[in-house]
């Protein structure tokens, strides 16, 4: 096992001093508590693209159907696709929220970990698009821009170059896992002193191409395109798999002296992280690659199993994924973690769901409470070992499990702690 | 293509496509506007278009240097102009 302070390199506390999100299930933490609350689904029909959505079985999608104004000037827009405008939103959102100043900002102390599934597939479409049109426009074949605007690191850079930001970039781009590991290599990178901070998250646009991929695979719910709300349905016996969806998160990591020194407001801390792979299929979950990400990340934050409040699962209610994930979380935890499928909310937001799920964590564990998975109606019993939320509890959160696993074997785990001075 | 007619068709398309609302003849369109190269080579893609012809290398390359509209306007005067006297009888 890794020992958790990484042999003999430096160690720093790593706290998180400002967060924003883009989600189906709103914009603010008043919106997103009240959606939680009061069990409102943010997944809705999904909208016809013209193109693949008449193929598909599945017709439901993770929504964000609400305007946000941007006031980015021209030159910031110009290589931004759709999910740049998400990840640059937050981004800024999160920089204000956490006071830096500007002089720190382009300082070269703080670097971006963000990334998306695959860059800006609305901006990929109109590349191919230009190919197989026959007009003048194919002249000049790929627009100066597109690519900037499609590219897998398009967040990343879209928001260096917004902010002035000169240091590191890190981005990920592991489907499922892509803004987890950001947080998380965010978390490596200031825990061991080559960063002061890292603005690290994810995003997704509203894309039909991923839902084609999984529809394609039988993964997709498609039994509930009339009552969307519905699902998906993690740990349910009558889920049928998930539901794809849209937004961004971003969380500002910080050394704590150095946010201590500023006086920021401090919303958590993270105290551990792990990464590994399955080392084979790249599509089915893994029982011995999920158990060991979650116990090398206890190991790292230097805790017992008994220490932890809260598990949000990764449960995207696919047949065999909640099983296997609710089997590896009996065997290290038994039923003592409350556990919370947060994706029954909203769907599955792609590369921005590890970032979301880690802001809803910080703002549950502020509020006291823990939202019961949405749409459990009756447990699957390939799932009853652990202890599920099934309605809301009044319960205070002191450390947090955030898990998240992706196609290619990719497994994550993040480990969050109210912060306590 | 007349040389006022050339500059009505620049003016149009900074407005519709950079959002540069009338700039000056003389201006420093990267100091004033931040027209950077990634502009430049949008704007050479709108000229193809406006003349209905295809730059060459050479000729996207030597535009890389412009800096005023009416340094814009004299290059796309060079453009016509050689590929008038190339194909008498107009664009291909």
């Amino acid at each position: 096992m890794m020992s958790a302070n990484h042999g003999t390199m430096m160690a720093r506390r790593v706290v998180i001093t400002g967060c924003s999100a883009i989600t189906p299930i709103g914009r603010t933490r008043e919106e997103i508590v009240r959606h939680l609350v009061d069990g409102i689904s943010g997944v809705k029909k999904l909208r016809d693209d013209g193109l693949l959505t008449s193929h598909m079985h599945s017709g439901v999608y993770g929504t964000v159907d609400y305007p946000i104004a941007y006031d980015f000037k021209r030159s910031h827009r110009k290589t931004m696709g759709p999910v740049s405008f998400y990840a640059c939103q937050v981004a800024k959102e999160t920089l204000e929220a956490s006071g830096l100043d500007q002089a720190f900002i382009t300082s070269g102390r703080l670097g971006v970990a963000f990334g998306s599934t695959h860059g800006s597939p609305s901006a990929q479409r109109d590349i191919y698009r230009t190919f197989f049109t026959e007009s003048k426009q194919q002249f000049a074949g790929i627009g100066a821009v597109d690519y900037l605007k499609s590219m897998v690191h398009t967040t990343a850079v879209n928001i260096t170059k917004m902010f002035g930001i000169t240091g590191r970039v890190i981005s990920s781009s592991t489907a499922c896992t892509t803004s987890s590991q950001s947080i998380g290599f965010g978390y490596e990178t200031v825990k061991f002193g080559m960063q002061d901070a890292m603005l690290c998250g994810g995003a997704d646009e509203y894309d039909t191409t991923t839902v084609a991929v999984f529809d394609n695979l039988l993964a997709c719910s498609t039994e509930f395109n009339a009552t969307p709300h519905l699902t998906p349905r993690p740990f349910d016996v009558s889920r049928d798999g998930l539901v794809v969806g849209e937004g961004a998160g971003a969380v500002l990591l910080e050394e704590y002296e150095h946010a201590k020194k500023r006086g920021a407001r401090i919303l958590g801390e993270v105290i551990g992280f792990s990464c590994n792979n399955n080392g084979g299929d790249l599509i089915l979950p893994n029982i011995h690659g999920i158990t060991k990400t979650i116990a090398l990340a206890l190991d790292v934050a230097a805790i017992d199993p008994g220490q932890v409040d809260f598990i949000s699962a990764h449960a995207t209610a696919t047949k065999m994924g909640d099983v296997i994930e609710a089997q590896a979380i009996g065997s290290l935890y038994g039923d003592g973690p409350v556990v919370t499928g947060l994706k029954s909310y909203m769907g599955h937001t792609m590369g921005s769901c590890g970032a979301i799920e880690a802001i809803i964590t910080l703002y549950v564990m502020e509020a006291g409470f823990i939202p019961p998975t949405l749409n459990l109606d009756e447990v699957d019993e390939r799932c009853a070992m652990i202890r599920h939320a099934v309605h809301l509890l009044e319960q205070p959160i002191r450390i947090a499990a955030v898990q998240n696993f992706a196609f290619g074997g990719v497994n994550t785990c993040f480990i969050l702690k109210k912060f306590d001075g | 293509m007349e040389r006022d007619a050339i500059k009505a068709a620049i003016i149009r398309i900074f407005d519709e496509k950079f959002e540069i609302v009338g700039p000056g003849a003389d201006d420093n369109l990267r100091d004033a506007y931040e027209f950077d190269s990634i502009d430049a080579v949008e704007l050479l893609h709108e000229i193809e278009i406006l003349l209905d012809t295809r730059l060459t290398q050479a000729e996207k390359k030597n535009a890389m240097e412009i800096r005023t509209i009416n340094q814009i306007v004299d290059y796309i005067e060079a453009l016509a102009r050689d590929r008038c006297l190339a194909t008498p009888s107009g664009p291909e």
